[in-house]
């Protein structure tokens, strides 16, 4: 028992991976195994009638797959919003609409080019507080809201009138790509009466359930084996690949390969959320927070993918680590026709200190105070209650982390000092 | 077609190419070396980087064609049957692996900066790994497992006997 703990073990991984031994999904190769290339749609909003007719004629081409030869042609982790393959239109630029099936990979990229997309574009929304608007182009059959977390302690007003500062800011973030370095691969075979989808994933038990209920099998029918992942950081929680070459698998009966290239990689999987956070936060004379309201909206593209998750943390993350007694927020996920956003370092937490430390840097610039000392008044002690109620009983070592970094900040030498290379 | 042979990781080798084929395919479909990675195609992240003639290249920028004749050394050729590479053991010891994607090429870009440069500086290091993209690990542990290389290899590369 705890052998390991205080030691520098040497990671189990390792050596494989300093030896190019280790096998990412691009890595395994089988006999008279085929190539799959995803056709994506190069529009962000259009209704679309497929032809693949040309392509199915070239030599080398197996099959091409499409929205009709899914059984349930759907999936997504908490709505079900995503189609494998879209069939009537597509809802932004990247939206997989064929897999075309070759014995090479170089066939399967000449096919790709000889099908015959119609789009027929439809008004798009690209902002998410328009798509907020009632008369915004609708990206799903409902409207393009689709979750509003709400936090309510104290009273906003009240304290707000009695402040001393008050700073009212609106604070947009960007989007942003996890860029792992080993782009989405994979490949699936069938064993037996099973198959076997070999893919770089962070949640194998879902991708086999995603798969099982496209597919329309039964759980144990599907094999997901995850080899090894080259970063992820919540860019591998949805599927992109993964139903499309069990599909492959299944339809032909031999082993179908896909690899994507860095664009494709870029297209296919989720960002993080851009927000827009207006902030109003308030201090008493003696630079004690005394109210925060915030309305934060993140967009999530096309779908839904953990945009609830992320936004209601976003939403409980609003006031950063800081005591405030009186506090409203109000957090929304909206659809547009940008590329999908999920999952991402930090799963909401990550945008919301762009405003909250920016709101008390301003409010310590309009009381006169030095900035560490007002984050050192206010920031959570043990003891402290949270805006959601959570009492901070067990450590909350941040006044010595602020202390700490104050000393190196002031110190201003080198690495021995704490200087950040 | 063309039939092409060249020395990689010391052996003698032969493989039939043709025109639109890149070092980096080369290695990894016909010769099976799968350790060199592509993570972008377009020589900007440096997974797939090889040393060719004692230089690093990146093999997605190299027509299969420009290595014949070559010596090419790829992360197989690193580690003897028994025993890593003073290098790839400071990776494992420093804890400067993580996904492992970028590692093979940075691996090779240190084994040519530290043959050119024995006993570099944190910034020649930087430098030296600067074509090689890592999404991990911030960097800072793998400068620590090649400054730590440069120590076992100046002192005859075997510190842990």
């Amino acid at each position: 028992m705890l052998k390991q703990v205080g030691k520098a073990e040497i990671r189990v991984d390792g050596p494989a991976k300093v030896t190019g031994r280790a096998s990412y999904p691009q890595d395994l190769y089988m006999a008279g195994m085929l190539y799959g290339k995803t056709l994506r749609s190069s529009k962000p909003h259009a209704e679309i009638t497929i032809d693949t007719t040309e392509a199915e004629g070239l030599k080398g081409v197996i099959k091409i797959l499409t929205f009709k030869d899914v059984p349930h042609n759907h999936y997504g982790v908490l709505f079900k919003d995503h189609e494998v393959f879209c069939s009537k239109k597509v809802r932004s630029i990247g939206d997989p609409i064929a897999f075309v099936i070759a014995t090479s990979e170089k066939i399967a990229h000449m096919a790709i080019e000889k099908i015959k997309i119609d789009y027929r574009e439809l008004p798009g929304v690209f902002d998410a507080i328009e798509a907020m608007q009632s008369d915004a182009p609708k990206i799903h059959d409902k409207g393009n809201l689709i979750y509003h977390y709400k936090l309510r302690r104290g009273n906003v007003e009240s304290a707000f009138d009695r402040a001393a500062a008050v700073a009212e800011n609106t604070y947009r973030t960007s989007m942003v790509d996890h860029a792992f370095l080993q782009p989405e691969a994979g490949l699936a075979y069938l064993e037996g009466s099973q198959v076997v989808v070999c893919v770089a994933t962070q949640y194998p038990h879902f991708d086999r359930q995603e798969i099982s209920e496209a597919l329309a099998l039964p759980l144990d029918r599907i094999k997901v084996i995850n080899p090894a992942v080259g970063g992820a950081f919540g860019g591998r929680e949805d599927i992109t690949l993964q139903i499309h070459l069990a599909l492959a698998a299944i339809l032909i009966g031999r082993p179908v390969k896909a690899v994507y290239s860095r664009e494709e990689s870029f297209a296919a999987h989720s960002k993080r959320h851009p927000m827009v956070m207006t902030y109003k936060t308030a201090a008493d004379a003696e630079g004690k927070l005394i109210a925060m309201e915030a309305s934060i909206v993140g967009d999530t593209g096309a779908y839904a993918s953990w945009a609830i998750n992320v936004i209601r943390k976003a939403g409980v993350h609003a006031t950063g680590p800081y005591v405030i007694p009186n506090v409203k927020v109000d957090s929304y996920v909206v659809y547009t026709n940008n590329p999908f956003a999920g999952a991402m370092r930090g799963f909401g937490a990550t945008q919301v200190p762009i405003a909250h430390e920016q709101q008390m840097d301003i409010l310590a610039e309009k009381l006169r105070l030095d900035p560490i000392e007002f984050r050192l008044k206010n920031c959570f002690k043990p003891g402290d209650r949270t805006a959601t109620g959570q009492l901070l009983h067990h450590s909350v070592p941040l006044v010595e982390c602020i202390d700490k970094v104050s000393e190196w900040m002031n110190q201003n030498t080198g690495a021995d000092g704490g200087a950040i290379e | 077609m063309k039939e092409i042979s060249l020395r990689v990781n010391g052996e003698e080798r032969s493989a039939e190419i043709h025109e639109e084929m890149r070092l980096l395919d080369l290695l990894r479909d016909a010769l099976h070396l799968t350790g060199t990675k592509e993570g972008c195609g377009e020589g900007e992240c440096g997974a797939c980087t090889v040393i060719m003639e004692g230089k690093t290249v990146n093999s997605c920028m190299v027509m299969a064609f420009q290595a014949e004749g070559k010596e090419i050394i790829t992360i197989e050729g690193m580690a003897t049957k028994d025993k890593l590479h003073p290098i790839q053991r400071a990776f494992l010891e420093k804890g400067a692996v993580q996904c492992g994607f970028c590692i093979p090429g940075m691996v090779l870009s240190a084994k040519v900066l530290l043959d050119e440069n024995p006993i570099p500086t944190r910034d020649e290091i930087r430098e030296g790994i600067s074509g090689n993209l890592c999404r991990c690990t911030g960097y800072n542990k793998i400068v620590d497992a090649i400054e730590t290389a440069a120590g076992y290899l100046n002192t005859g590369g075997d510190s842990n006997a």
